[in-house]
């Protein structure tokens, strides 16, 4: 029998070579041979990439053909003569700008926390920005930059209707934020007979603004459609369970641009030939029900992964069927599945710029073509396409650290 | 003179009747017509080798199993298909199940609160009010703002009996209550457990642990491939067992 030591050994410290920074460098750098070459070479072909890199973007690349695309990278077609005209039309995004800043002001009152302030200074901050380009008052007028900087006062006036008025509740917050959305689309296209709001029809819509409206329409209304097929998938009666899936099974198997064409070709067979036609409308339906159909199976997936205990003890508590699904389940399977879910809507966010397949200038669309009838600037398609890359990066980079912060305050993994 | 009356009747009344309780799942015979009765107040233990029945039977009684044939009275309820029904026994009959299963997402106070203000309407502060006294009850009131993952499995259960008790049931059924727990963690959910018992509450407890039965029961029923095989009181049950069966499980088990 070995024998012990009467008392329990006293606590060391680590040994020095696995602390501090030399720990660290040793422990994930080159704790052997193999890791040793693979963080050398990878460090030499981090430092040729940033060189070719940076002398690329500081150097040899030719900007000018961004500040030259100017408005129509975010507006497209939409404020030209064709589009409106007799009337400048450009004050109509613009005012919907800053209802957003001042929707986000007041996410931000409501919420109170730091992620909901930066963000809502940053649409803001970005916005007003734009007000100082070094264009001159011809391209760019003063009414242009002055709606542009007032996005700064919204973002504390609808933190303050948060704060200080009835408005401020959660159910509130979000009628407004529909409300801004349909006042948006309103605004933009336009009311017939009312003199400063004339139609703008929607093949003029265009830039990027085209894809945040798709974007936001899209990923709005494919969560509830999402969970509703979820849980008709779930459902014990056939009949619902079987339309959902032939739903999901249909929308999930056909690819987005062939949905989009038919959406355009088959579509307004259905419907009578003198019927208003709107091809934004068919395609925001399409690419909505598109992602719902990949919605309802991320959120069947949560809903599986739950322990049948968590439904068991709330039936056993007494609380009705809908109530269990509705407070116990959905709220947990929707926890779970935040990082697909949120996947899905960087993915229906990138989906959008597919609308110029049906002839929309989405903003990728709106750049390609701005380098095909301005063959001067061929030579710089490089250019344009990196900060086309750039700019959807920054919006689905932002829908990820929003997530990240939602999964953190929700205690994800922990609880 | 005559409410005393009426409350001692009470007390004698059987509140759950089983009667010839017959469960399949698929072609597996898993109740085998079940028949027994428990009086209101009763503290009634069930043993039984595992696959014998014990959880299905409990499981019937708020019909989280459906049973096939024969008829089960709790209340003077009948459970059948009608979903008023379940659903009103449900609020009359608590459960703790082994697996704790309190909600995650819920802290420990919102866990309590929640059948009682969506199912029973009270308000937020009266709900508030009662889970205190339980989590004071159970002995956790400090642990009122946490979530259960912060908790120890016997803090937990103590949880779950209190998310229970909170919407005042007429009978509590614990499946295997301490199962899932520490040794020295099942002493402190044993002892609510027996508090509850000396409260006068109508008890069904699924449970391997001999000495609470011993103790605390008024009779424990012995289960057998989907059948009761012998009924008696603890002290008659583990000393002198009638039942072949029943002398074979006890003399694995002591």
């Amino acid at each position: 029998m070995a024998s012990r030591p009467s008392s329990p050994p006293e606590a060391m410290l680590p040994p020095r070579s696995e602390v501090g920074v030399i720990g660290w460098l040793h422990a994930n750098l080159f704790s052997n041979w193999f890791n040793t070459v693979l963080t050398l070479v990878s460090g030499a072909v981090l430092v040729l990439c940033l060189w070719f890199g940076l002398k690329w973007i500081f150097l040899i690349a030719d900007w000018t053909v961004i500040a030259e695309l100017g408005g129509r990278f975010l507006l497209g077609r939409y404020n030209t003569e064709a589009a409106c005209s007799g009337q400048n039309c450009f004050w109509r995004p613009q005012a919907a700008l800053i209802m957003v800043s001042l929707l986000m002001g007041a996410a931000w009152g409501l919420q109170g926390n730091r992620v909901a302030r930066t963000l809502a200074w940053l649409v803001a901050g970005v916005s007003a920005a734009f007000a100082f380009l070094p264009y001159n008052l011809e391209t760019m007028g003063l009414d242009v930059r002055v709606l542009l900087l007032l996005n700064l006062p919204a973002v504390p006036l609808g933190w303050a209707l948060a704060r200080y008025t009835p408005l401020g509740t959660g159910t509130r917050i979000t009628m407004l934020g529909v409300a801004i959305f349909f006042l948006t689309l309103m605004l933009m296209r336009g009311l017939p007979g009312i003199a400063f709001l004339q139609p703008v029809s929607v093949v003029y819509w265009g830039g990027l603004a085209l894809n945040l409206i798709l974007a936001v329409g899209g990923i709005t209304l494919s969560l509830p459609i999402g969970v509703s097929l979820a849980l008709g998938r779930r459902s014990n009666l056939p009949v619902v369970k079987v339309l959902c899936v032939f739903f999901i099974e249909v929308f999930r198997g056909v690819p987005l641009i062939a949905l989009l064409f038919m959406s355009q070709t088959l579509v307004p067979l259905a419907f009578p030939e003198d019927m208003p036609q709107n091809s934004l409308f068919r395609a925001g339906v399409v690419i909505t029900l598109f992602s719902s159909a990949y919605m309802a199976e991320n959120i069947r997936g949560g809903l599986q992964a739950l322990h049948p205990g968590q439904a068991e003890a709330a039936r056993a508590l007494g609380l009705p069927g809908w109530q269990t699904t509705m407070l116990i389940s959905l709220p947990q399977a929707i926890r779970n599945v935040i990082p697909a879910i949120v996947g899905q809507f960087i993915g229906l966010f990138k989906d959008t710029s597919l609308v110029y397949i049906i002839g929309m200038l989405d903003v990728v669309a709106i750049g390609r073509s701005f380098i095909q009838s301005n063959p001067e600037y061929l030579a710089n398609a490089r250019e344009l396409f990196v900060f086309l890359a750039l700019v959807f990066w920054v919006f689905t980079y932002g829908m990820s650290y929003v997530s990240g912060k939602v999964e953190e305050h929700l205690g994800v993994g922990r609880r | 003179m005559e409410i005393e009356e009426r409350n001692i009747q009470q007390e004698t009344e059987d509140i759950i009747i089983c009667r010839d309780v017959h469960k399949w799942y698929g072609n597996f015979h898993a109740l085998k017509g079940v028949s027994t009765t428990v009086k209101s107040g009763e503290v009634v233990v069930i043993l039984g080798p595992s696959g014998s029945g014990k959880s299905t039977l409990i499981r019937t009684i708020n019909r989280l199993e459906q049973h096939q044939r024969g008829e089960i009275i709790v209340d003077g309820i009948e459970l059948s298909g009608d979903v008023r029904n379940i659903d009103a026994i449900r609020r009359e009959v608590g459960m703790v199940f082994q697996s704790f299963n309190l909600f995650p997402h819920l802290s420990v106070m919102q866990n309590i609160t929640l059948a009682p203000t969506k199912v029973r309407h009270w308000s937020k502060a009266q709900a508030e009010e009662v889970a205190m006294e339980l989590l004071t009850r159970v002995g956790i009131p400090e642990q009122a703002a946490k979530f259960p993952a912060e908790l120890s499995g016997g803090q937990q259960q103590r949880v779950a009996i209190a998310r229970a008790l909170a919407m005042q049931p007429k009978i509590m059924l614990f499946d295997e209550p301490t199962s899932a727990l520490d040794p020295e963690m099942i002493k402190e959910v044993l002892d609510v457990m027996r508090e509850l018992a000396s409260s006068g509450m109508t008890m069904l407890t699924v449970t391997h642990e001999t000495g609470f039965a011993r103790e605390v029961a008024d009779r424990v029923i012995m289960m057998d491939e989907g059948n009761i095989v012998e009924e008696a009181p603890p002290g008659e049950f583990f000393t002198n067992p009638k039942n072949e069966r029943a002398q074979l499980f006890l003399s694995q088990i002591l």
